[in-house]
Parts: C-alpha cells; sequence; structure tokens
C-alpha cells in the first residue's frame, strides 16, 4: 500500500511538472566553462516522445529506475511522455532545449525514417547521440497454413508477381514495418516499387493474417510469439544477424542463413540536445555502459526480450549515418522520400 | 485446465481480499476521473500506468480493468450534466441525457445511466465469461471490406441524427468527413491539409472536437442567453427515484443494446462509440415515439448507456485473447499489460489463467461497486448544476482546457479547441446538428481506411465488397436502413394525399 501511495503522489507530480513544466528548463544553461568532469546538479528529464506504454516508453523508465535503484546517477530522473507525430512532436521539443545537459531523450529507428519521409522537422543530425542501449529485430510472419515454407519461396512468388502478394504494418508507408520488408526484398531482388502494402493502425497486422485479408505481417518480433506458440501464424525469418535465444525464438531462422544478405536492428538508444557539451555527453555515456553492464538491466533485457546493443557517442554517429543512407536509398527507390 | 476451474481460479484471485481491494481501489479511481469533462479512460489508465510498476502483476491488471470500465462508467456524468462528453463512447448519452438535465431530471437522468451502465456491464461480463474462449474467431471475421460496410451502417444514421433539415445534416456530416482526412495517412504515408504543420500530422483528436462542439458551443450559447428562464430553472435537480414505468422502460433498451454493445465491442476498431450510435438509433428506429427522442427520452439514454459500457467489456476479448488493442485506450491498456511483463494473447488463458479469468471475474464485483458507489453520490454528483452558472461555465471551459492539454501536453490543441468552440457555436446559432458531424468523423476515417485497405488487397476489384459474406449482409442492412424512412415518409404522405 505504502509503495501504491508514493506511486500515486509521483504520478501526481509528474502531472504537475507536465503541466507546468514545458518551457522553464530552457532557462536553465549550466556553464559550460569547465569540460571535465561534469556532474549534473539538478534533476534530469528523460524524454519518450510516444505514449505511457510503448517500447521508448518502457525502455526510457526501465533505464531511469536502473541507473537510480543501482545507484549509478545520483540525481533524479523523470520520466515524460510526449506523444505525437510518430515522435515529431518531442523532437521538437528536445530540439528547443538549447545545449541543455538535463534533457534527454530516447530513439530508434522512426527517428532517421520519420524525417527522411518528411513528417519532422529535426532529423537524428540535429541531436547528439550519447549511446546505444538495446536492440531488438523485426520478424515477417505468415499464416500457420501458408504455401511458403521459407522466406526464399515468399520471394520467388513476390519476383513473379509482386502484387499478388499483400503485405500488411501497423504504420504508414515509408515507415519501420514498411522500409524493414523492403530491405530484404530488395536484396532478393523482388521490384520492390510492385509491392502491395497496407497499414493497419487499428485492427493490427494478426487480424489481418488471421482472416486472410494480408499474406505477410512485418512486424517486431516480440510481438507474435504468443501467436507463433499457439501455432496460428509462422515466422518465415527474423531479420538479426544469429538465432535469437528463447524457447519460441531460437526456432526461427535468420535471412541470412537463407542465403539473403541483409540485417535489420530495430537499435534503441539515448540522445540529447544538439549543442550538448561534450563533458555531459561523456558523463551519460559512461553511466549508461555502466547501466548496461549491470545484472538488473541484464534481468530488464531478458523481461522484454531485448538483445544487448551497447555503443558509444562516437560509433554511435557513424552507425546512425550509415543506416541512414541505406533509408535514403530505398525512400528513393520508393519515390517515398520528402524530396 | 477446462473453463469451469479457469472460472473458479478467477474468483479466487477476485473474492480474495487484496482482489477485492484492488477491484474497489480500480473502478473508484477510473469513475473519479471519467466523471471530470475532459477526461476519459484514457487519461485515467495513463495516470495509473507508473503505479503498477513493479505490482504484482495479477492485482495490477485487475486494477487496471476496473480503472477502465471504472472510466466508461461515471464517464456519462459529463455529458449529461453539462454537454461535455470525456469519451467518444459517451457522446450519445448527451442527445437525451442533457436535455433531461436541463429539465430539471438531472438526478433521474444519472440514475438511469447509472442503472443502464451497470446493466450492460453485468450482461456483457456474462457474456464474456460463458463465451470467452470461442469469441476471439469472432473478433478476427472481420476484414477490411466488413468494417467498411460496417462504417457504411453506421453514417445511415446521419438521417435520423438530424432534426429539422436534412440538408443541414448533410452539410454537417461533409465537414465532419473532411475533418476526419487531416493528418499523416496511413496508406500513402503523405500529409494531408495540414499545411506544413507538425501538430497535425496526427490529425485533430476527437476529443477536441467533441469539447469543441458540444461543451465550449453550449457555454457560448448559454452566455447568450442567460436572460431566459428555462434555463435557470435547470436548477432544480429533480427526484432520484425512478418510477415502475421507467424502470420498464430501461429494461427493454437496455437488454437488447448490451447485447449488440458487447458485439460490437469485439470488433477491433468499432468499439464502444459506434455501438452507443448504432444502439441509439435502433431504439429511436424501434420507438413508438421517435419524436421524444433528442428531447430527454429515457431510452435514448438508456441504449447508448447499457450499450457503451457492454462494448467495453467486449474490447477485452481481442486485448485478451488475441493480444490486439482495438482502440486507443484498449492500445494503453496493452501497454499496461506489456509493463508489467504479461503478453496478451491466445496463451494467455493457458499459461495465466488467474490472470485471464481474474480479470473477468473482479469485473462482476467491479459492476456491484460501481454502482453501490455511483447510486449515492448523485444528489451530490448532480449538485454541480446549482453552482452559479458564471462560476460553472467557468470550470467547463478549464475543465475543457485540461482535459484536451492532457492528450498531447500541446498549446496548439487548446488553440483548435477554442477554434472548434467557435465553429460548433456557429453551428447552434445557425441550426446545423453537431451530432452527424461527430459521427461522420468517427466514422469517416476508418471507413476510408478499410475502404482503401480492401481496394489494394483485391487490386482495385470492387467485387470484394459482396463477395464477403459479413459485408453483403452488412450492405444489404445500410440499404434498407437508408431506404425505411423514405419508404416511411413516402407512405405517409400518399396517405395525406
Amino acid at each position: 500500500m505504502k509503495k501504491l501511495l508514493a506511486g500515486s503522489i509521483f504520478a501526481f507530480m509528474l502531472l504537475v511538472l507536465a503541466a507546468c513544466g514545458g518551457d522553464d528548463q530552457a532557462a536553465d544553461e549550466g556553464d559550460n566553462g569547465e569540460p571535465q568532469d561534469w556532474e549534473p546538479e539538478e534533476s534530469i528529464e528523460l524524454v519518450a516522445p510516444a505514449g505511457a506504454g510503448g517500447g521508448w516508453d518502457t525502455t526510457a523508465r526501465m533505464t531511469a529506475q536502473t541507473l537510480t535503484e543501482e545507484g549509478i546517477i545520483d540525481q533524479d530522473i523523470g520520466v515524460v511522455n510526449q506523444p505525437g507525430a510518430g515522435g515529431a512532436v518531442g523532437w521538437a521539443h528536445i530540439a528547443n532545449q538549447g545545449d541543455s545537459p538535463y534533457d534527454l531523450f530516447v530513439s530508434s529507428s522512426p527517428l532517421l525514417l520519420v524525417p527522411l519521409n518528411g513528417q519532422s522537422d529535426y532529423n537524428y543530425e540535429d541531436f547528439t547521440p550519447i549511446a546505444n542501449v538495446i536492440a531488438d529485430y523485426a520478424s515477417f510472419a505468415v499464416r500457420d497454413d501458408a504455401e511458403w515454407d521459407d522466406l526464399n519461396e515468399l520471394f520467388e512468388d513476390m519476383k513473379e508477381d509482386p502484387s499478388e502478394i499483400t503485405v500488411v504494418g501497423t504504420s504508414a508507408p515509408g515507415s519501420m514495418d514498411h522500409i524493414q520488408f523492403i530491405r530484404f526484398a530488395r536484396e532478393a531482388g523482388v521490384d520492390i516499387s510492385q509491392i502491395s502494402y497496407v497499414s493497419d493502425p487499428d485492427a493490427g497486422g494478426v487480424t489481418q493474417l488471421l482472416n486472410g485479408s494480408a499474406d505477410v505481417f512485418s512486424t517486431g518480433v516480440g510481438q507474435i510469439v504468443e501467436q507463433i506458440r499457439s501455432e496460428d501464424i509462422r515466422a518465415l525469418a527474423v531479420t538479426s544477424e544469429e538465432r535469437l535465444e528463447g524457447e519460441i525464438l531460437s526456432e526461427i531462422p535468420t535471412a541470412k542463413e537463407q542465403g539473403i544478405d541483409e540485417t535489420f536492428v530495430n537499435w534503441r538508444g539515448f540522445f540529447g540536445p544538439g549543442d550538448m557539451d561534450e563533458a555531459a555527453v561523456e558523463y551519460y555515456e559512461e553511466k549508461l555502459k555502466e547501466m548496461s553492464e549491470t545484472e538488473a538491466f541484464a534481468e530488464v533485457r531478458d523481461n522484454y526480450g531485448w538483445d544487448e546493443m551497447f555503443m558509444g557517442s562516437e560509433e554511435y554517429q557513424e552507425f546512425l549515418e550509415q543506416e541512414n543512407e541505406v533509408f535514403e536509398e530505398i525512400l528513393d527507390e520508393l519515390e517515398l522520400s520528402a524530396e | 485446465m477446462g473453463a469451469i476451474e479457469g472460472i473458479l481460479t478467477g474468483f479466487e484471485v477476485a473474492l480474495s481480499l487484496e482482489g477485492i481491494l484492488f477491484v474497489l481501489l480500480g473502478v473508484f479511481v477510473g469513475t473519479f476521473i471519467g466523471m471530470l469533462p475532459g477526461l476519459g479512460p484514457i487519461s485515467a489508465i495513463a495516470i495509473m500506468i507508473p503505479i503498477t510498476y513493479g505490482m504484482n502483476p495479477t492485482l495490477a491488471l485487475v486494477m487496471m480493468a476496473g480503472v477502465y470500465y471504472g472510466a466508461v462508467f461515471g464517464g456519462s456524468t459529463s455529458s449529461i450534466l453539462l454537454n461535455a462528453p470525456g469519451i467518444s463512447g459517451t457522446v450519445a448519452s448527451s442527445f437525451d441525457g442533457y436535455p433531461m438535465a436541463q429539465n430539471g431530471q438531472a438526478g433521474k437522468a444519472l440514475a438511469i445511466a447509472a442503472i443502464s451502465s451497470f446493466i450492460g456491464g453485468t450482461i456483457s461480463v456474462i457474456l464474456l465469461m460463458a463465451f470467452a474462449p470461442m469469441l476471439s474467431s469472432v473478433a478476427i471475421s472481420f476484414g477490411p471490406p466488413a468494417y467498411f460496410a460496417l462504417m457504411l451502417l453506421g453514417l445511415t444514421a446521419i438521417a435520423s441524427l438530424s432534426e429539422g433539415s436534412t440538408v443541414k445534416a448533410l452539410i454537417s456530416a461533409v465537414i465532419g468527413f473532411m475533418v476526419a482526412t487531416i493528418g499523416i495517412d496511413p496508406q500513402t504515408g503523405t500529409a494531408r491539409y495540414t499545411f506544413g504543420s507538425t501538430n497535425l500530422l496526427d490529425g485533430i483528436d476527437f476529443l477536441i472536437i467533441a469539447l469543441g462542439l458540444f461543451a465550449i458551443a453550449e457555454v457560448g450559447y448559454l452566455i447568450i442567453n442567460r436572460h431566459k428562464k428555462s434555463i435557470t430553472d435547470a436548477k432544480q435537480l429533480g427526484s432520484l427515484k425512478l418510477s415502475k414505468q421507467d424502470m420498464k422502460e430501461i429494461a427493454g433498451p437496455s437488454g437488447r443494446q448490451s447485447i449488440l454493445g458487447f458485439v460490437l465491442g469485439i470488433l477491433p476498431g468499432a468499439g464502444a462509440t459506434i455501438a452507443s450510435f448504432i444502439s441509439y438509433i435502433s431504439e429511436k428506429r424501434l420507438s413508438k415515439n421517435p419524436e421524444k427522442f433528442g428531447k430527454g427520452a429515457v431510452k435514448g439514454l438508456a441504449a447508448p448507456e447499457a450499450s457503451n459500457n457492454a462494448a467495453t467489456s467486449g474490447s477485452f476479448v481481442p486485448l485478451l485473447s488475441l493480444g490486439i488493442p482495438g482502440s486507443g485506450t484498449t492500445a494503453v491498456m496493452l501497454g499496461a499489460f506489456l509493463v508489467l511483463g504479461v503478453q496478451p494473447g491466445p496463451m494467455l488463458m493457458g499459461d495465466n489463467p488467474e490472470i485471464f479469468w481474474g480479470i473477468i471475474a473482479s469485473m462482476y464485483i467491479g459492476n456491484v461497486f460501481l454502482l453501490i458507489l455511483n447510486l449515492p453520490l448523485i444528489p451530490y454528483i448532480a449538485r454541480v448544476l446549482t453552482v452559479p452558472r458564471p462560476l460553472l461555465i467557468s470550470l467547463v471551459i478549464v475543465f475543457s482546457l485540461i482535459g484536451v492539454y492532457a492528450i498531447s501536453f500541446s498549446t496548439f490543441d487548446l488553440y483548435l479547441l477554442l477554434a472548434f468552440g467557435v465553429i460548433g457555436f456557429l453551428m447552434r446559432m445557425f441550426a446545423f446538428p453537431a451530432p452527424p458531424f461527430i459521427l461522420a468523423f468517427i466514422l469517416g476515417g476508418m471507413m476510408e481506411q478499410s475502404f482503401r485497405q480492401a481496394m489494394t488487397s483485391s487490386n482495385g476489384d470492387i467485387s470484394i465488397f459482396f463477395t464477403n459474406n459479413i459485408s453483403l449482409v452488412l450492405i444489404i442492412l445500410s440499404v434498407l436502413s437508408f431506404a425505411f424512412p423514405i419508404i416511411k415518409s413516402m407512405r405517409q404522405k400518399k396517405q395525406e394525399a
């Protein structure tokens, strides 16, 4: 009960904070005099540019919890949800924080794709990558009684007539669900401009697979484990480099072992405002590395089916540039890019 | 584990001391937040999620479910008293509930809402418990063509929602459709009518439109007409007691519409809103005095209330048995499950029977609690209307602003709310009905998307709508529903001639 009370007070404070916060962080620009040994002197705000309960939100909350409970960072860390426009609203908020070393946010592939689609005024170059922490992977699923036994059979049929097969995802064309499938189809030699893709944000892809409205569901592998276990659907491939661990997951073959030389990682990590001080970046990078190596966070990863994928600031920056290039090429081919 | 054994496990959870406490806590918080204008189940659940971190998953979820249906239960209060719906499912409750409150029957209206909500909740839990294992196949039976046809059927209600000029109702509906297209189009990823503003990329939230067109517009109307006597009369709360005649009138619609609401609630994406509208219309069609609807008819309030509560229980079917969220609210619920490390889906019933059946069993208790909590409170809640008008009006505005701000924490949305308030006020002044606008807005978005999904998968062949059985039946029903009033009025004219 005590925990509950504390929790409700916390939730209430969050509400109050969210209601009257907003602009006052911008005023707190610390001095950037000493580049070494930066330490936070006030509470840190961790923005999840999405609603409560999603992947970004969970990552932010679990990170804040681990950092606090393991005593890695002493300052208070508050998680704030800023949903809207696939992340663009939250990114715009951070981009307006100048060089504040107290405003971090969590993001993943959509930070590249959404701006490339022209739906965000800010892209990854407007922010400072601090560290990547985790990864999860995509999977392509079909109905259990579907005619295709592996990814190659599916792509062979698609090469003959791509429009005969409907691919479904939860998000719009040009977004992650769509592009992750396209990456593999392209590698296999399918004419990607002919692929028929529908987006079903409401009912979701599983329904469309099960009632026969769509043939392939492109989604995060964690989303379909239960339906695979109940033998309603089958996963043709997972997009990771090697097979995943876990009782159901380890049975899904990678695309690589089926001869399609492509991988897709939905990385997830932390960023700060564009002009964040180098000493602060270094500080957070180190702390996040420390957190990533704790047993507590290993347990969190297991709980949510995430993989460990740590990258420091510099490595992260290079990785983002490469990923962005691949996405840009694909979107150009699909004629979906903003310009 | 057999179903009977599962149900027993469920009751064991729900009837344990902690179980009862958490259900009580959940429904109390839910119904309280739901009663506030502008705040609905989404806000209630989102507020509670951080509290559940680290809690026992079964109890936490029993509580969260209580928050959800508790908020729906309480949601009608602000619709009835202030014409300020907090969720889309209670818009239809304001059509007759608000006039009743204005006629000095606020207490009675709240009592009707509470009793029919209780009936809807209870009947649907019985159905849920009896058929849950089989219902998941119903939830997936609707493909895009069937959804399109269902939305079409819902749209035929526009004619019935209009009082006076049909042309004005149609104009209102067309504008509703147009507003529904604002934002990123999910089928192409193209931004439509956003004028380059990121604020509009997600489209306009339902709540902004509902609060603008109903609550803010009503405030404007009250200010303009502040010297009219009829408005000050609304201070009378009326008796709470329902006559035998009233109970009889409630029984029929509540029973029928609970079943309809439940079935529509099972369909992902359809849910409480469409259920409450279709229930309202069908009761109006069945009624011997349809002219009373919209002016404070008991049936016109009981039907949508029973239906939206039943639909809420129904929405647990795709959520629990398929892991599919069918609405914004159940998506947040799904988030709550995942946060607790529970993956809802086809294996949940077998793997975690205590969660699956515990939630369902706790709904019986939750509904009883809700009735006990709500009925004695009605006189106090209804007293809101005795607050001096200027103060009450300011409160409505403040709560509407808070409700809208809580969705996205965006000040842009507040301006939008005011803009829709002005539009709603002008519509009232020139006798354009708001319900068709809101109905077209709700149905339009889904209708367009399912139409295009269907056309994409059929490669542009329109016959897909007629080869699917469900969609064919629904299209025939739509045609009948559309033609029925026309034929009826033609006959009347003939007789008069």
